[in-house]
């Protein structure tokens, strides 16, 4: 579902008239009612959000199926290097700026998804994982793997806050990447991961230390937030 | 005299929400989801909630025909899947229900699963009601909102 807004336009007054300004969520979930959540959720950050209910299909959409057909997840890494991979789609005119996936899904959990990407050349996208459990070992070991966040569920619009510095920093590599240099890129991942550690430290140390029960888990929430 | 019907009716509406909160069936996420209602998704809420009626009715009849084939690792797969929708509304009794139900499970206890089986019928029934309840008297108090307008302006 697309929601295309005129107010995000003023996010991005250097951006040169292209096809697709908006901030772009692939959102990965199985469950229907989540991904209508995360979909208006979402539409009232003014994303466009792209909804595929399961890893494979997200792995489809992002182009990256072929080439990892014949091969296991542990030799992605060597697969993407020796055979170029399918052209990160921003030729073809599909950017994603945000992958947004649940943890526990049936077939290729959220977990494998976010190595997958990690290993390809959609490496650089921020992956955020989704869960309904409060599991700090299923936490530490996604965030190890590079996702950016992990959001429990059900996902409220204060969730959304956690995102704000993804939606800026994206719209700020745009800019940058239109002047074609690589070593800014890099030097924009520096910062991502400068700001990604402190956000991860601090979130997941809390998170760790305090596993709540399900049924009091909005509490701690809030708590984190006045932290944050 | 229809303004004073409309008040009534949103008095109704909070004291059957309060009340459904007090009882542990709902929790705050229902108050998001209603946050979630604005002009461009008018009908948000009841979206939602006719997706997990539909979704629930079909998990509820499949785990009954689980439980007589005794296949206790798919019961658990659609519980998740129970659980995961009923957090997402804010039914918090059912998602509890929910819980216990997969721990019965896991053990393979069926006297537990029948039991367990037979309270989420339950309070998923009473969960419907209740909030079918809550939306018959959201519709009356739109149509009392609806039609004071004109009648005011004919006074005028």
């Amino acid at each position: 579902m697309e929601f295309v807004d005129t107010r995000k336009l003023q996010f991005q007054p250097q951006l040169q008239p292209q096809q697709h300004q908006h901030f772009h969520v692939l959102a990965v979930d199985d469950s229907v009612i989540d991904r209508k959540l995360l979909e208006r959720l979402l539409r009232g950050s003014s994303c466009k959000v792209t909804c595929v209910d399961s890893g494979d299909k997200a792995l489809k959409y992002l182009g990256l199926v072929d080439e990892l057909d014949d091969t296991t997840s542990s030799t992605s890494l060597e697969s993407s290097s020796s055979s170029p991979p399918p052209q990160p789609l921003q030729q073809e005119g599909i950017k994603v700026n945000l992958i947004m996936t649940d943890y526990c899904m049936p077939g290729m959990s959220g977990y494998d998804l976010l190595k997958r990407v990690k290993g390809s050349s959609w490496k650089d996208v921020p992956v955020v994982i989704m869960s309904s459990e409060n599991v700090p070992s299923r936490i530490s070991m996604c965030l190890e793997e590079g996702a950016e966040e992990f959001l429990l569920k059900p996902l409220q619009l204060s969730d959304l806050d956690k995102l704000q510095p993804y939606f800026l920093k994206s719209l700020d590599n745009s800019c940058e990447k239109e002047s074609a240099n690589s070593s800014i890129d890099s030097e924009n991942d520096d910062n991502v991961v400068i700001i990604n550690n402190n956000n991860n430290n601090s979130i997941s140390k809390r998170k760790v230390m305090s596993p709540e029960p399900h049924h009091e888990r909005s509490r701690p929430k809030m708590k984190e937030l006045a932290v944050v | 005299m229809l303004g004073f019907g409309a008040d009534l009716l949103w008095a109704d509406m909070n004291r059957l929400l309060a009340f459904l909160f007090h009882q542990g069936v709902l929790d705050e996420q229902f108050l998001q989801l209603q946050q979630l209602q604005d002009e461009a998704s008018p009908n948000f809420v009841s979206e939602v909630l006719n997706i997990y009626f539909h979704e629930s009715e079909k998990l509820l009849t499949n785990l009954r025909g689980l439980l007589m084939e005794r296949d206790y690792k798919k019961m658990g797969v659609h519980l998740n899947q129970f659980m995961g929708s009923s957090s997402s509304i804010g039914a918090k009794r059912v998602t509890n229900v929910c819980v216990a139900f997969r721990a019965a499970t896991l053990q393979t206890n069926r006297a537990g699963c029948l039991r367990a089986l037979e309270m989420l019928e339950h309070e998923y029934c009473y969960l419907k009601n209740k909030l079918h309840q809550l939306f018959q008297i959201e519709q009356q108090r739109a149509l009392v909102a609806g039609v004071r307008y004109p009648v005011q302006n004919q006074n005028q």
